[in-house]
């Protein structure tokens, strides 16, 4: 290995001026320099020397084969999907999305991003063929009757115990996940909705949401739907929306609000077999405890190998970090929840390779990380690309992100009874549940949380349209200021790029690095740019 | 014996043809973000053209 180092370096050193990272140090250039104005498209690929730039390239090819595999798997329903459905056609910016999520990424923390990504794509290629080749509204398919739809944030673990049948996240491919790779997808949805009169200032998540129901665009799968109130209450009028629209029989998944305290597992464990009892009755399948074992295992070995990433986390050699830790985490918890076993083999060879990165001292970035934060943020963290613009401009390394605290007790797959009450917990601390919601004392965590992960820095998403928590804004600056942490309220609308653009954002730290720290960035050229036009 | 030798130095000669021809074509696309360009100036705005022009019952009842 050390020879092949040794015949590339010369290559590398020749080829060194086409290295944006090069270019932000000499100033000459900067990562922004390779894209035409406004579009989000670039002139050419990041090159980021031989080894880091082959990296890339196997990963873009495992991808594309990725691709091709879901479209071979159901050719007719997918083209089909992107002729039905207006989301579909926003995934074609995929590509672009992963370049610009690992921008500046080299050696291994590329490596391990990249690992975590393709678990996604392999993942959600799959669901997209699988859904559109069952959906109803293109002809439907064997399974469309064995599907079980139900809200995304509910954790879909325990519908593992329903042998034959699948559980469906229905929000997930036309709202959740396409939000992050094209901001321009949702405001079309938050229209829909906003024609019929619901009001602008509510969440545009929600408001989406309920602007895919109106135009038809979920799947039309299942015999029923699992509706919920998590994460929040906006959730709950969203979910009424959903139903009325939807029109099979409902079973809103009602679980405590006040989720930490004693009394809530017993009232959320008896919606949990309540749900269980509906979707027996209606498919006619028995609940099979030992199917949903198995699957637990899969979440416990999960959450075991999360745990020791944490301690890694704790440290400045984590060569997992930023957007490849927060989106995978997200994602693994919240859309797999045990069901997809690959995870578990991605998980195993991860920590493998922080563990080699922690022993040998591997900082990342090439060490120019100036802050480490503790993200309070949501999907608005991914529109904008934020964790890897943060590093790169302004060398903030985002540790943890509060969304990668969801469910991480274990549950026991022995004792039933003890087994059903770790699962309720597990259930009830889904999506955006620990940090929002569950009272005062959830919200005021994250100065805990930043402190137990040497953060000296935290970044609070202000969801400008969250009635719950702007009351917390002033409380939220004060405790800062008290606590001594470097802190950012960076305001956005979810989902909603129009109301606070990108650059809007990014301005709200631009302005704390340079007039509150007086901090010169990494690289000038991501300070200010133009991407409104950009996927 | 050399003829088996012969005909696998021929396939692997051949395999490792193809093998360098397809990775400069796909490195070609990869390094000048060609499939991202088609995707932003061209299937996209096509695709975005019969989206609005879709009619979509959107009655609430």
């Amino acid at each position: 290995m050390k020879l092949l180092d040794k015949m590339i370096a010369p290559v590398d050193k020749a080829l060194e001026r086409f290295d944006p990272l090069w270019q932000a140090e000499h100033g000459v250039g900067g990562l922004r320099s390779r894209y035409y104005d406004k579009t989000g498209v670039a002139k050419w690929r990041e090159w980021r020397g031989v080894k880091s730039t082959l990296v890339d390239y196997v990963a873009w090819i495992n991808n594309l084969l990725a691709m091709a595999q879901m479209v071979a798997s159901a050719p007719v329903p997918i083209l089909k999907g992107f002729w039905e459905y207006r989301w579909m056609g926003s995934y074609l910016g995929t590509f672009m999305f992963i370049d610009r999520l690992f921008e500046g990424f080299r050696g291994p923390e590329l490596k391990i991003a990249h690992m975590n990504m393709h678990a996604i794509v392999q993942s959600l290629t799959k669901k997209i063929a699988f859904g559109l080749k069952n959906d109803g509204r293109l002809g439907g398919g064997p399974d469309t009757e064995n599907i079980i739809p139900y809200d995304e944030t509910i954790s879909p673990l325990f519908l593992m115990g329903f042998k034959g049948l699948y559980p469906f996240p229905m929000q997930t491919l036309p709202e959740f996940i396409i939000c992050d790779i094209d901001q321009h997808i949702e405001p079309y949805y938050i229209d829909v909705a906003e024609s019929f009169g619901l009001p602008a200032d509510v969440c545009s998540r929600c408001a989406a949401e309920t602007g895919v129901a109106l135009d038809d665009a979920f799947l039309k799968v299942g015999k029923v739907m699992l509706s919920t109130n998590m994460p929040c209450n906006a959730s709950e009028a969203t979910s009424m929306f959903q139903r009325r629209r939807i029109d099979k029989p409902d079973f809103p998944i009602t679980l405590a609000m006040q989720h930490q305290a004693p009394e809530a597992i017993p009232y959320s464990r008896a919606t949990l077999e309540a749900a269980i009892a509906f979707v027996e009755e209606h498919y006619g399948v028995k609940y099979d405890w030992d199917e949903f074992a198995k699957y637990a295992r899969l979440l416990n070995e999960q959450n075991n190998i999360e745990l020791e990433k944490w301690e890694i986390f704790k440290t400045p050699y984590s060569a997992l970090c930023g957007i490849a830790e927060t989106l995978y985490r997200l994602y693994e918890w919240q859309s797999v929840n045990g069901q997809e076993s690959h995870f578990n083999k991605n998980d195993r060879k991860v920590i493998k390779l922080m563990r080699k990165c922690y022993e040998q001292k591997h900082e990342p970035f090439g060490g120019k990380t100036r802050h480490r934060a503790f993200l309070w943020g949501p999907s608005a963290v991914y529109y904008c690309d934020f964790p890897t613009w943060v590093q790169n401009c302004w060398g903030i390394n985002i540790v943890l992100n509060m969304d990668s605290t969801m469910g991480f007790n274990m549950i026991d797959t022995e004792d039933r009874d003890k087994g059903m009450d770790d699962l309720t917990a597990l259930t009830q601390r889904a999506t955006m549940r620990h940090h929002a919601v569950g009272g005062w004392e959830n919200v005021n965590a994250v100065w805990e949380w930043a402190k137990r992960f040497n953060c000296d820095m935290v970044l609070m998403n202000d969801n400008i349209a969250c009635n719950g928590m702007l009351g917390v804004h002033g409380m939220m600056e004060e405790q800062a200021r008290d606590l001594g942490f470097h802190f950012i309220f960076i305001e956005h609308d979810l989902q909603d790029s129009r109301t606070v653009s990108r650059q809007d954002m990014r301005n709200c730290v631009n302005n704390y690095m340079s007039v509150v720290l007086g901090e010169k960035p990494l690289d000038p050229t991501l300070v200010e740019f133009d991407d409104s036009d950009a996927y | 014996m050399k003829k088996v030798c012969k005909f696998l130095l021929k396939v692997l000669g051949k395999l490792t043809v193809i093998g360098l021809v397809t990775f400069a074509v796909t490195f070609t696309i990869y390094m000048t973000n060609a499939e991202n360009k088609l995707i932003y100036y061209v299937v996209r705005p096509f695709l975005n053209k019969h989206y609005d022009s879709q009619v979509r019952d959107r009655r609430i009842v």
